[in-house]
Formats: C-alpha cells, sequence, structure tokens
C-alpha cells in the first residue's frame, strides 16, 4: 500500500470519526435525557449509543493504525500513547493522544461496567465529555483538510449540534434539580379540577 | 404517657405501667440477669416463639437472623446489628416510649441479635433520646460488643432499612435498590440485621424465659403481644401493650367513632362498624398505630392533611413516587374540601395505580393503601362534599403530622 493510499485513509477515517463521535457523544446525551428518537422505543436510544461508539472506536483504530503505518510522518506506537513525546507536530497530535486514553478509559470500563460500581462507571464516563473537544481540536490543528469548504462545515454542523445538545442536558439537569416533592405538591396543590 | 388497660388480661411484659425509666440495676432486679445461652439454641428458642418484627413488616425475625448469620458465613464478612429506634411515623410513640422507660431490655436484646448473627459491629439508631441512651450504654460494662449511638435526621422514611444502613454507613438517609438486600450488603457493605427495638426487647425477653412463655399472650397463630400506640380524641397518645387476637373494641373505645386508622399513615382505615369484630392482628396493625375517628371530624380532611406530609416526605429519587405523590395529595385536598369534584375520584384511582410497586421503597405502596382505605371507608362523605356539605361539625386537625421546614 503507497504512502499516499494511507494518507487517503488516514484523513478519511478522521473526518468519519469526528462525524461518529459527535453522532455518539449526542446519543449519550439522549440516553442520559431519555429522550425517544422518532421511529425507536426508548431502550433503542441505548442500544444505537452502544453500537455505534464501537463503530466509532474500529475507525478510530483504522485512523491510528493508518497514521502509524505511513512511512512518510514518523509517528510511533508510543506516540499513540503518550502524549507530546513525539516528533511530528507534537503539540497537535499529543491533543489526539490524549483524546485517544479518555475514549480508552471510558471504553474499557464500560466494557467491565458489570463488574465495576455504577459510581466508578458514571465518573469515567464523563471524560467523554472532555475527550470530544480535545480530538476536535486535534483534527482542526493537524487535519489536512481543515480549510477546506467541505471540512469547515462539517466542523461547524458538528459543533453546533453537541453544544446544542449538552446545553440541553445543562437545562434537562437544572429542571430535574428544581423537581422537588415541595415544588411539585405547590404546583399541584394551585391546580383546581 | 404509658398505661394499660386493666382488663387486657396479660401482665406487662415490655412496660411496667406507671413506672419511671429503668437503670441497669432496677431492669436486672425486673428481669433477671441476661441469659447466656449457645447461639444455636437461641435461635432455636427464637423460631419456636414465632416472634415477628415490630417494625411494621411482620417479618419472622428468626429467619431474618439465620438469613444474615449465613450471609456473613458465605461472604466472610462479620454482619453489623442496627436497632432501628427510628420511628419516623409521626403517629407512634412506642419506640420511644421503650427506650426510654426499658432501655436495657433493648440492649439485652441488641447483644443476643449480635451474638446469634455473629456481628462484629452494633449500632442504635434514633431520631431522639440519644444522650439519654449512652448514659444508659456507659453502665453495662459486661456487654461483649460495644454499641454506638446514631442519631437520624427527622424524616419519615430514615428507618426504612436500607436508608438507615446508608445512613449508618455515612451516607443519606435515603432508601437505596432493593438488590441485593440489606441482609446480604448493608453498612459498610457487610450483611447487615436491621431490627426494630420493639422485636429486640421480645428477643431479650424470650431468651430468658424460653418460646413457650412467649407464646402464653396471644393467639396459636400469632402469639406474643405488640406495643401499640392509642390515639384517642381529647387524650394524650398512649402506648399500651396488648396481645394479638384482642378485640380492637378492648383497646380503642369505639362508641361515638366513625372509623379507626390502623397501622399508622402507611395503614388503613377502617369503618368504627369493622373494627367492633376486629382482633389485633399482625397483618393490618403495622407498627401498632391505632387511632380513632370521631364522628364529629372529617375523615377526608384528616386523610388530605396526612397526604400532603407523605407527599413531602417523598425521598423524591423514583419518578412514580415524586410526580405521583404530590398530583395525588393535590388531588385528595380538592375532594377534602366541599364543591366540585371534576374528574379527581377517576384521577385519584389512576395515578395510585400508577405509582404502585413502582419504588425502590414501600412508601408509594403504603400511600396509596390509605388512599384507597379512605375513599373506601369515607365513600358516602365523598359524595356530600360533592354535593357541597361536609357532615363533620368539629374542623380541627386530629392526627399528628410534623410542620413542614
Amino acid at each position: 500500500m503507497s504512502s499516499e493510499t494511507l494518507w487517503y485513509a488516514n484523513r478519511a477515517t478522521g473526518a468519519v470519526c469526528l462525524v461518529l463521535f459527535t453522532i455518539v457523544v449526542l446519543l449519550g446525551i439522549a440516553v442520559r435525557s431519555r429522550t425517544r428518537l422518532p421511529g425507536l422505543p426508548r431502550f433503542g436510544t441505548m442500544s444505537l449509543h452502544r453500537t455505534l461508539s464501537l463503530s466509532a472506536t474500529a475507525f478510530l483504530a483504522l485512523h491510528i493504525s493508518t497514521a502509524v503505518v505511513d512511512g512518510y510522518v514518523d509517528i510511533t506506537v508510543v506516540d499513540v500513547l503518550v502524549p507530546f513525546v513525539g516528533d511530528y507536530r507534537p503539540l497537535w497530535l499529543g491533543l489526539g493522544t490524549v483524546a485517544l486514553d479518555l475514549v480508552l478509559a471510558v471504553l474499557v470500563t464500560s466494557l467491565l461496567r458489570e463488574r465495576l460500581g455504577h459510581r466508578t462507571w458514571r465518573t469515567v464516563h464523563r471524560l467523554a465529555y472532555a475527550s470530544w473537544p480535545v480530538a476536535l481540536v486535534h483534527g482542526i490543528g493537524i487535519g489536512t483538510d481543515t480549510g477546506a469548504d467541505w471540512m469547515t462545515w462539517l466542523t461547524v454542523a458538528c459543533v453546533a449540534a453537541a453544544v446544542a445538545a449538552f446545553a440541553a442536558r445543562l437545562a434537562h439537569a437544572a429542571r430535574a434539580a428544581r423537581r422537588t416533592p415541595a415544588a411539585l405538591l405547590r404546583t399541584a396543590e394551585g391546580a383546581r379540577p | 404517657m404509658t398505661a394499660t388497660f386493666p382488663d387486657l388480661h396479660m401482665p406487662p411484659r415490655l412496660l411496667v405501667p406507671g413506672a419511671t425509666p429503668a437503670d441497669l440495676a432496677t431492669h436486672h432486679q425486673r428481669y433477671g440477669p441476661p441469659a447466656q445461652v449457645d447461639p444455636e439454641i437461641l435461635l432455636r428458642t427464637f423460631a419456636e416463639s414465632g416472634l415477628t418484627g415490630r417494625g411494621g413488616a411482620g417479618f419472622p425475625t428468626y429467619r431474618k437472623l439465620v438469613s444474615v448469620a449465613e450471609a456473613g458465613r458465605r461472604t466472610g464478612r462479620a454482619p453489623v446489628v442496627v436497632a432501628n429506634g427510628a420511628e419516623g411515623e409521626p403517629a407512634s410513640r412506642k419506640d420511644r416510649t421503650l427506650l426510654r422507660l426499658s432501655p436495657h431490655l433493648v440492649l439485652d436484646g441488641l447483644q443476643l441479635a449480635a451474638r446469634t448473627v455473629g456481628a462484629g459491629e452494633a449500632y442504635l439508631a434514633v431520631e431522639d433520646g440519644a444522650t439519654w441512651l449512652e448514659s444508659a450504654l456507659a453502665q453495662r460494662t459486661a456487654d461483649p460488643l460495644p454499641v454506638k449511638v446514631v442519631r437520624l435526621p427527622r424524616s419519615f422514611l430514615s428507618g426504612q432499612a436500607a436508608a438507615l444502613a446508608r445512613y449508618v454507613s455515612g451516607g443519606a438517609a435515603l432508601p437505596t435498590h432493593q438488590r441485593p438486600p440489606v441482609r446480604e450488603r448493608g453498612v459498610h457493605r457487610a450483611p447487615t440485621l436491621v431490627q426494630n427495638v420493639e422485636t429486640l426487647a421480645h428477643l431479650a425477653l424470650v431468651a430468658r424465659y424460653g418460646a413457650d412463655w412467649y407464646r402464653t399472650a396471644g393467639t396459636p397463630a400469632q402469639p406474643g403481644s405488640a406495643l401499640c400506640t392509642v390515639h384517642v380524641p381529647g387524650r394524650e397518645p398512649r402506648v399500651v401493650e396488648a396481645p394479638y387476637g384482642l378485640p380492637l373494641g378492648r383497646l380503642l373505645p369505639l362508641e361515638g367513632a366513625r372509623a379507626v386508622l390502623v397501622g399508622g399513615y402507611h395503614g388503613s382505615w377502617i369503618p368504627a362498624s369493622e373494627a367492633a369484630e376486629l382482633a389485633l392482628d399482625a397483618g393490618y396493625l403495622g407498627a401498632g398505630v391505632l387511632a380513632a375517628l370521631p364522628v364529629d371530624r372529617c375523615g377526608l380532611a384528616e386523610t388530605a392533611r396526612v397526604l400532603r406530609y407523605l407527599a413531602l416526605q417523598s425521598a423524591g429519587q423514583c419518578g412514580p413516587c415524586l410526580n405521583g405523590l404530590p398530583r395525588i395529595a393535590g388531588a385528595f385536598r380538592t375532594l377534602a374540601a366541599p364543591g366540585p369534584q371534576g374528574t379527581v375520584r377517576a384521577d385519584l384511582a389512576r395515578w395510585s395505580g400508577l405509582v404502585e410497586g413502582r419504588g425502590a421503597c414501600h412508601h408509594p405502596d403504603g400511600t396509596v393503601r390509605l388512599v384507597r382505605s379512605a375513599l373506601t371507608t369515607f365513600a358516602a362523605e365523598v359524595d356530600a362534599h360533592a354535593r357541597g356539605h361536609c357532615t363533620a361539625t368539629d374542623h380541627r386537625p386530629l392526627l399528628p403530622v410534623p410542620e413542614e421546614g
């Protein structure tokens, strides 16, 4: 396989990862706020979130292995796991490494979820919220296609969707915090038959 | 506060009428020294006695002891024993009365239960009177296991077994998932025996005097006696020890009563005519609250006040309880005021079905039991309210409901 093929494959899988991981984050928020997706029962949101996150991880593995195999840039296996130590654009590559490490933590704890306590799993799972923006910045900083129209619009769309979903999630949490028995009782007593 | 009716035909066991709080010397003089028996024999005695839990569920005590001891052997962890004196039920006085007058009987029982299950830690959880209990504990130098007194926050649910175990472990006093049960994983994740203080006091007496003695009171099916908090209008609530099978009318004057609340705020309303035929039964007695509602009071208004309190006491953790109980309380308030009722009766029936059995604890179930029994017992009153008038003449509140806050 020529270096050029690997280079194209690396760029393509990177873009696919951006889209897939954005969808995974949106689905995760949907699971948490018990949103029902059109045409799916509520548990469908959950299984879609799980399935797509594994697909996204497969694309991420492809994305990383093409970068390592590609001889044109010098990215070693150590660079994949340890951030900011490589020779090739250490900052931008390092951000990708950080995002990968966070994803691995989320992945491993999710696979071992039955054996971990729910609280441990949930704490680690929240790292996904940190991983997504770090990966995004990595893509913008290191990506060959940054600045191309299609990539700009793709990035803008993903960021807009994620920000909107996160805002909805915060609003949901704030609403839930206000739902106490006393508050609900006041509402119920105000209602007339 | 305490008294026994002269015609109960039962010598008092747990509470000596008119007595002052007993210190250790008085206690030993009254009941003799604590039993020193092998745990195996103790367990067999408890099984033969037929003693059941007095916290409200009426579960056979020896079965709980056996399962906690087994869980301890299986997990290799020494179990924890918690004496439950929470008494979150606002209408109940029996646990605090018992702890005030006979603390050493409860503490004897706690040591026995701890020995039977092989416990490594023991706690006594109460809302008030902790200082008095600590001074009682200080007198007991011969106890093999030290007991720590835990001060509980004032709430209806703090005495629920899982909530209690969570609080003693350092968490919030709120119910948790039912699985794994507290008897397998409770305080500090060890198998935990949570036992009502009255049960422990009975345990201490069964160990001293034997199963046959215990069975001399009560009926063959439900042996023994129970402490009841009896509410008669115009009088202080009284704590009475009564054998199972005793006609209810002997405990509570039923003439001039419209209905009786049995089993407390998670219990049921029974029309006075039916109550007159009833014998004291663990099936409905709950934690032993009996309250008479005179004919000049409105049962719907009383129930509405209690339901409002129960809704506010929801832990707010499970959706059906958090959303359902306030709506049920709001709807019942409409029912309690004479005037148009709209769809309230249908709403109450629907919401009751929706919340029942869907909580981590039984708070919604108990609340719904009260709602349904009130709608049945006070059906005529509901109709009168719909026509715009109330048959009650005295509108002062009757049942004790704590202030909000």
